[in-house]
């Protein structure tokens, strides 16, 4: 199956489903994140990278209102965060790289719980194709313990795309699957970006981002300190220094050198 | 390589007691540590230091002077069915529960089979050591003698038992090796028992007078004395004497009957010692599991989330259909009801017929008798239930924010106003506690009796007041459950929520002055409604409708109970929504 990125159209410009200006989150006195602003559009998959502590999952917290930001604002789909929440949150689904689950109900109930509260009509169906798509229909009547780590991952996913999220955040959406799970992931994930969802994934797999990602943002002790498209980013530190890839821009704009990684 | 592992463990008992002295700094645990340090010593220490002479020394067992072995016997007694009990109950394989980290480090080590066992003995004296000092401080009552004899007495009882359990999960598991399953295995043990309850039964029959048919004027000496007879004559005693030996240091009334007593005892344990470290049975797999399980059991505990400690065997149906349109909060309630389905089992079921049909045979005996006190006697055992299913319920039905506080950033995505979030998750402990109360009203509505002291309670004053009753006690559910879930959000520190929560007696002082508080709001709740029900039935009974008094004030309380709640759940749902995880728990 092609697995192409999604190329951007010189065409009018699709809406922005994400805005993000001068997000800050401090711990205590710490700064995670300091003044983050960028904006994803509809059909776009943006890689979120940077070195460990950067503040990649605490922006993917912040965004998707598991935590306050301290300053700035967020808006989803049109809809701020901290003054329209309920209708923000209507709109996205976020993938933790830990399934977090509920170990009393089965996968059928979680999809019926999720259904409940994003009132998803005739979500029987759905779900279904989703847990065929994720290959465990056949687990339907199973608790989450009876799962393993890469089924947990794929009841979660299943759980979050039940209500077609036009906003999906990813941390670490690899964590846990076999091969032939990564590959289906990358497939969905350009196949929801394909029918316009806004997508931003953080991970530490390049190669992975640089294969679905159309545009990166590169973090390094909360700052941001590119984005732009793929093409862009790399045109920017090629001019600066020649060379390639995404692993190659990582270490160039991060001010690392592959022999100290 | 024993010293190696000892090294480990002195260490790490030396870090974690100088992690829990560095976190006094912290006022909340410094205040915890205060309230539980007082505790303490008014429960424990107080009694027996300086103000002993103001208070009356510990009775000794109420027992008759002639039957002042019956204690012991009875320990025996309890000894050996838990021995029993340790060949009968397990199901699975030999294991010993080792931490993750040490099931990580000292299996590939090259440590012998025998070390290992060794350090998990000598781990598990650790344990030992601190339920005797524990009981010994709480059973101050129990026996006469010096609290370091029975102390002491305490230590090698434990110390055979846990021997004992030992090997016989080390036989037990021999036996599974050669084919034995685990129901023929109970079967066997059962048979043995039965027969050998059976023989007893039949000697009782043919060597005691007949069991008394009705009480003497002595109260329950006749029962004393039959028992006594029982154990001190025929096959008991020789049946018990094993068990009596474990049990005698306890009951030793001075140091040097103490020690003669130990003689055997220390025996026992060397025999057991022996037989546990040449059993050749292989425990790493099962400990393998084992840990693991130990290990998501004291996540889920350390969470504050003891029902998940017990993780969920098979699935629950729901307890009814969800559908998609409709409120949010439902799914919640369901998911909430769907969780605490999981512990109604058909164990808890089959005590509750237990415990309907033994109420059943008391209550048919009585009515054949002629008993009139019955319906007294039931009435005060069901208010005593209401009483506690009020104010030990909500802390004991936790199906709510304290079971998912841990899994809050899930319930932070999900797009529902605050409000909405706790309304759900507090229904389903308030929905079950309801159910139990209105079932012993009913009771109480049936056993309350028509007569009391001469006057005549009509059927329409006892519907009246249950009716009051009914609607009145899942508000004040409603409520009581919300102050704890409001504790949870507001402390959250003190709730354990934290995948490394704190533990120790500061954490103990934490949720007394967390209990005391509760208790406190939930009167001070309860105060405004109370003197509103109070004034309406004072009025209408002095115009002579004291009925309509108790179902008018009862509609008037049960307004206000409903708008304290309300607000309440206004106010936590601003709470839950302002709730920063990343402060709390990240």
């Amino acid at each position: 199956m092609d697995i192409a990125p999604p190329r951007i159209t010189e065409t009018a410009a699709p809406p922005p489903q994400i805005e993000v200006a001068g997000l800050t989150k401090l711990y205590g006195d710490l700064p995670a994140v300091t003044d983050l602003s960028f904006v994803v559009r509809s059909g776009e998959v943006i890689g979120l990278v940077g070195p460990n502590g950067a503040g990649k999952t605490t922006t993917l917290r912040c965004l998707a209102g598991i935590i306050p930001p301290t300053r700035g604002a967020v808006r989803i789909c049109g809809f701020d965060l901290a003054r329209q929440p309920i209708e923000a949150k209507r709109r996205l689904a976020f993938f933790s790289d830990e399934p977090r689950l509920f170990d009393y109900l089965t996968v059928a109930q979680h999809l019926t719980f999720i259904a409940r509260i994003y009132g998803v009509a005739g979500y029987q169906e759905t779900g279904r194709q989703l847990l065929e798509e994720l290959e465990i229909a056949g687990k339907a009547d199973k608790l989450p313990i009876e799962l393993s780590r890469g089924m947990k991952q794929k009841l979660a996913i299943a759980c979050g795309l039940l209500h077609a999220p036009q906003v999906i955040f990813f941390d670490e959406p690899l964590t846990g699957l076999d091969p032939i799970g990564i590959r289906r992931m990358k497939d969905s994930i350009l196949k929801r970006a394909r029918a316009g969802a806004a997508i931003l994934i953080s991970s530490h797999l390049l190669h992975l981002l640089e294969e679905v990602c159309s545009h990166v943002l590169i973090l390094k002790d909360g700052r941001k300190i590119i984005d732009g498209s793929l093409e862009e980013v790399r045109q920017r530190f090629s001019e600066q220094s020649g060379g390639g890839n995404l692993e190659d821009v990582f270490f160039r704009a991060t001010g690392e050198t592959k022999g100290e990684a | 390589m024993l010293g190696a592992l000892l090294f480990y463990q002195y260490h790490s008992w030396c870090n974690r007691l100088l992690a829990r002295l560095r976190r006094l700094r912290q006022p909340k645990y410094l205040v915890g540590a205060i309230v539980g340090g007082l505790y303490l010593y008014f429960c424990f220490f107080r009694g027996s230091a300086g103000s002993r002479a103001a208070r009356p020394p510990p009775l000794p067992l109420a027992v008759p002077p002639d039957l002042n072995d019956l204690p012991q016997t009875l320990a025996a007694l309890g000894f050996m069915v838990m021995v029993l009990l340790a060949w009968i109950l397990p199901h699975s394989r030999a294991a010993l529960a080792f931490s993750e980290a040490e099931v990580a480090f000292l299996f590939p080590a090259p440590v012998t089979r025998r070390t290992l066992i060794n350090f998990k003995l000598l781990k598990s004296q650790a344990a030992i050591a601190f339920s005797s000092l524990l009981l010994t401080l709480i059973g101050r009552g129990w026996g006469g003698g010096h609290p370091l004899i029975r102390m002491f007495g305490w230590w090698a009882a434990f110390s055979v038992f846990n021997l004992h359990l030992l090997g016989s999960s080390f036989a037990l598991t021999m036996l599974m090796d050669r084919g034995l399953s685990n129901w023929k295995r109970r079967a066997i043990f059962l048979g043995g028992a039965a027969a050998v309850a059976a023989a007893i039964f039949l000697w009782m029959r043919h060597s005691l007078p007949p069991f008394p048919s009705a009480p003497d004027q002595d109260g329950f000496k006749w029962i004393v004395d039959y028992i006594g007879q029982v154990f001190q004559s025929g096959p008991l005693p020789w049946l018990l004497a094993p068990f009596r030996l474990v049990i005698a240091p306890y009951f030793a009334s001075g140091f040097v009957e103490f020690l003669k007593a130990l003689a055997p005892v220390l025996a026992i344990i060397v025999l057991h010692y022996f037989w546990v470290v040449r059993s050749n049975v292989a425990f790493e797999e099962a400990s393998v599991e084992l840990s693991r399980k130990v290990a998501e059991r004291m996540a889920a505990v350390r969470s504050g989330n003891w029902q998940a400690a017990r993780q969920p065997k098979k699935a629950v149906r729901p307890p009814f259909t969800l559908r998609p349109p409709g409120p949010p909060w439902v799914a919640l309630f369901w998911k909430n009801l769907i969780s605490a389905g999981q512990y109604v089992t058909a164990r808890v079921w089959l005590m509750l017929v237990w415990v309907a049909v033994f109420a059943g045979l008391l209550l048919q005996t009585q009515l054949r008798r002629g008993g009139g006190g019955l319906e007294v006697g039931v009435l005060f055992f069901i208010g005593m239930l209401l009483a506690m299913s009020l104010f030990s319920g909500p802390q004991m039905l936790r199906n709510d924010l304290r079971q998912d506080l841990p899994a809050a950033d899930v319930l932070k995505m999900l797009p529902m106003p605050g409000w909405q979030v706790v309304l759900g998750e507090v229904l389903a402990p308030a929905a079950m506690l309801a159910a139990v109360q209105w079932l012993l009203i009913l009771f109480a509505a049936i056993f309350f009796p028509r007569h009391f002291e001469k006057h005549l309670i009509p059927l329409a004053a006892r519907l009246t007041v249950a009716l009051a009753a009914a609607l009145l006690l899942p508000l004040i559910d409603l409520i009581a459950l919300l102050i704890p879930n409001a504790a949870a959000l507001y402390f959250p520190a003190w709730y354990h929520l934290g995948k490394d929560a704190p533990r120790g007696f500061e954490t103990m002082g934490q949720q007394l002055i967390l209990t005391f508080g509760q208790l406190l709001i939930l009167i001070l709740a309860l105060l405004l409604p109370a003197g509103v029900f109070t004034a309406v039935f004072l009025c209408l009974s002095f115009l002579g409708w004291p009925l309509l008094g108790v179902l008018l004030g009862a509609l008037a309380a049960a307004v206000l109970l409903a708008t304290e709640a309300a607000l309440g759940l206004r106010l936590l749902g601003g709470v839950f929504t302002r709730f920063d995880l990343s402060a709390e728990l990240l």
